[in-house]
């Protein structure tokens, strides 16, 4: 038996897995999110027909992220994600006010389902690098993010293009999980 | 602000709670009693909010980025104008729209029986609820919803998308206009990663087609004619001929003439776009055709898989950045494009196939490797 496997059995219990639903509306910036996360390249990122898996490490956990496509035809299908998801991850394009109503429904949606229940729910206000960005603030209160009661919810603005307050995101993120999964 | 989140009954000054602190971005509501649980950027701990660069930038006026509810007028911007930011369009009808500078990304609304074109787009160009629009398009992502009768000039980085829209009818873009060269570098597009003729459809009818590609003799100038003289846009120098065309123009999808096709690679170097550009206009010129074009930058693994046999010597010359990618094709072709690289490209490196019988394999390895690498 070599040192190195020796080592890796004495190393304290393998990073905690934890599966991440990635959701929101087509346009949304979800797999720009995915990409950046992965700390990939994102200049050439193409509209996501069916769904993306990256997994990611970060503080100590494995995050096993899924990506799914949010146009309106094939939202039916994101109820076949739902299953021991960890953490639902939703991205809203705060830049897309005519599509305000439409994203905040489908969340609602969301946060009615069984499988879903009690999973913690982050919020990103994405694309905050565009001028008709609305802050976080704005989206929370037209989406009554405060009626939220059965489950822990964070919003947090950020650039998936740039990167900006996206770990912080996933700061909140991780600190909420450990919580779930005891 | 604070008081739409839910607050603990343990606070201590309602008051206080009422009022956040400007540039919160963040806030958290939680009244599971069993975990502890402080929202940021509340005033019960010491640390100001988080203050982000979006919080701190001149703040301006979206209306100066937005068409609404325009009818019957000629309207844009001039270039210089957008710079880069993101612009929307709602609502408007009979219209003549000019967007002749790069943008971050664009929402086009509602809008009936227009004439638009979009200089190049970094981001998403995404059409909503619109009718009888011709167009001019550059960008890097193209998606369609619920729009009827749309006729397209397409630059697209990526494939196209459309959900629940007819008549959608596609071509490659044909424009001019002098910085349109420098908007499309701004906004990071090559000129030569054009999908123009491969559209993805989120909801086929089984026994109709919802899109199909325009007539290759189709005139850009009567589909979307040019600014009105006494308009704004009249210092503009606009050209539509397809020899001026800063995206070359490719055949694409459409049904090839010969069977004989011919790789042709330019490795990068400080002239590349321009003798790329040379090559196109002589091989066209021999009544070759100009298929499809890439750009892509390839690892040192890639060099033998996609150009097998003739890999030797290339890898050096892959590492000094992206290369571009022609399939040119017509009966005669790779002969024509090696009599091509010896009399005009002497000293440059570049990559020619070695038969017509090994041509095609070149073609299918190099263009199925860039659609990979171009992939998730």
């Amino acid at each position: 038996m070599g040192l190195l496997s020796i080592l890796r059995k004495l190393k304290s219990a393998p990073d905690q897995e934890v599966r991440i639903l990635l959701l929101g509306l087509d346009n949304g910036g979800k797999t720009t999110l995915l990409k950046q996360l992965a700390s990939e390249d994102i200049s050439h990122i193409t509209p996501t027909q069916g769904f993306n898996i990256k997994s990611v490490q970060s503080q100590g956990f494995k995050l096993n992220v899924w990506d799914i496509g949010g146009q309106r035809k094939i939202r039916p299908y994101w109820r076949n994600y739902f299953e021991n998801t960890d953490v639902l991850i939703y991205v809203i394009d705060s830049a897309d006010r005519k599509r305000f109503e439409e994203t905040g429904q489908e969340l609602s949606e969301l946060l009615d389902e069984e499988k879903l229940n009690g999973v913690p729910v982050l919020i990103f206000a994405n694309k905050q690098d565009l001028l008709t960005a609305a802050p976080a603030s704005e989206i929370a209160e037209g989406l009554n993010l405060h009626t939220i009661r059965d489950r822990m919810w964070q919003i947090q603005s950020c650039s998936a293009l740039t990167g900006e307050g996206v770990q912080d995101g996933m700061n909140w993120l991780c600190k909420n999980v450990t919580a779930k999964k005891k | 602000m604070g008081c739409f989140f839910s607050k603990k009954p343990r606070r201590k000054s309602p008051e206080k709670d009422s009022v956040l602190p400007a540039g919160d971005e963040s806030a958290t509501g939680s009244d599971l009693p069993e975990t502890n649980n402080t929202a940021l950027g509340s005033n019960s701990n010491q640390e100001a909010p988080k203050q982000y660069s979006w919080d701190k930038r001149e703040k301006v006026d979206p209306k100066d980025f937005m068409l609404t509810g325009l009818k019957n007028e000629t309207v844009g911007r001039l270039p210089g104008k957008l710079n880069g930011q993101q612009f929307v369009i709602q609502d408007c009808e009979n219209c003549n729209i000019y967007v002749f500078d790069h943008s971050a990304t664009i929402t086009i609304d509602d809008c009936v029986n227009c004439r638009i074109v979009l200089g190049p787009v970094k981001g998403s160009v995404f059409f909503r609820d619109c009718k009888e629009i011709k167009c001019v398009v550059a960008c890097q992502q193209f998606r369609t919803r619920d729009c009827k009768k749309m006729d397209i000039f397409l630059c697209c980085a990526t494939q196209p998308i459309i959900e629940s829209s007819t008549g959608m009818k596609f071509g490659c873009f044909q424009y001019y206009y002098p910085e349109l060269a420098f908007h499309f570098k701004d906004a990071g597009l090559s000129i030569f990663n054009n999908n123009w003729s491969n559209i993805h459809d989120f909801t086929p009818v089984s026994g109709e087609t919802n899109w199909s590609l325009l007539p290759e003799d189709a005139s850009v100038l009567e589909h979307v004619p040019l600014p009105d003289s006494e308009s704004e846009f009249k210092s503009v120098r606009i050209s539509t001929e397809a020899s001026r065309s800063i995206v070359p123009l490719t055949k694409g999808g459409r049904r090839k003439e010969s069977e004989e096709s011919c790789l042709f690679v330019f490795f990068a170097g400080d002239y590349t776009t321009a003798n790329a550009r040379k090559l196109i206009d002589e091989a066209t010129s021999k009544d070759m055709v100009l298929i499809q074009t890439k750009e892509v930058s390839m690892r040192p693994e890639d060099v033998n898989r996609v150009f097998q046999n003739s890999a030797e010597g290339l890898t050096e010359w892959i590492t000094k950045g992206s290369v571009v990618a022609l399939e040119l094709n017509g009966d005669g072709v790779v002969e024509a494009c090696r009599a091509m690289a010896d009399e005009m490209f002497n000293g440059t490196k570049v990559f020619v196939s070695e038969s017509k019988s090994t041509s095609s394999h070149d073609v299918d390895n190099f263009f199925n490797f860039a659609d990979m690498q171009m992939g998730l």
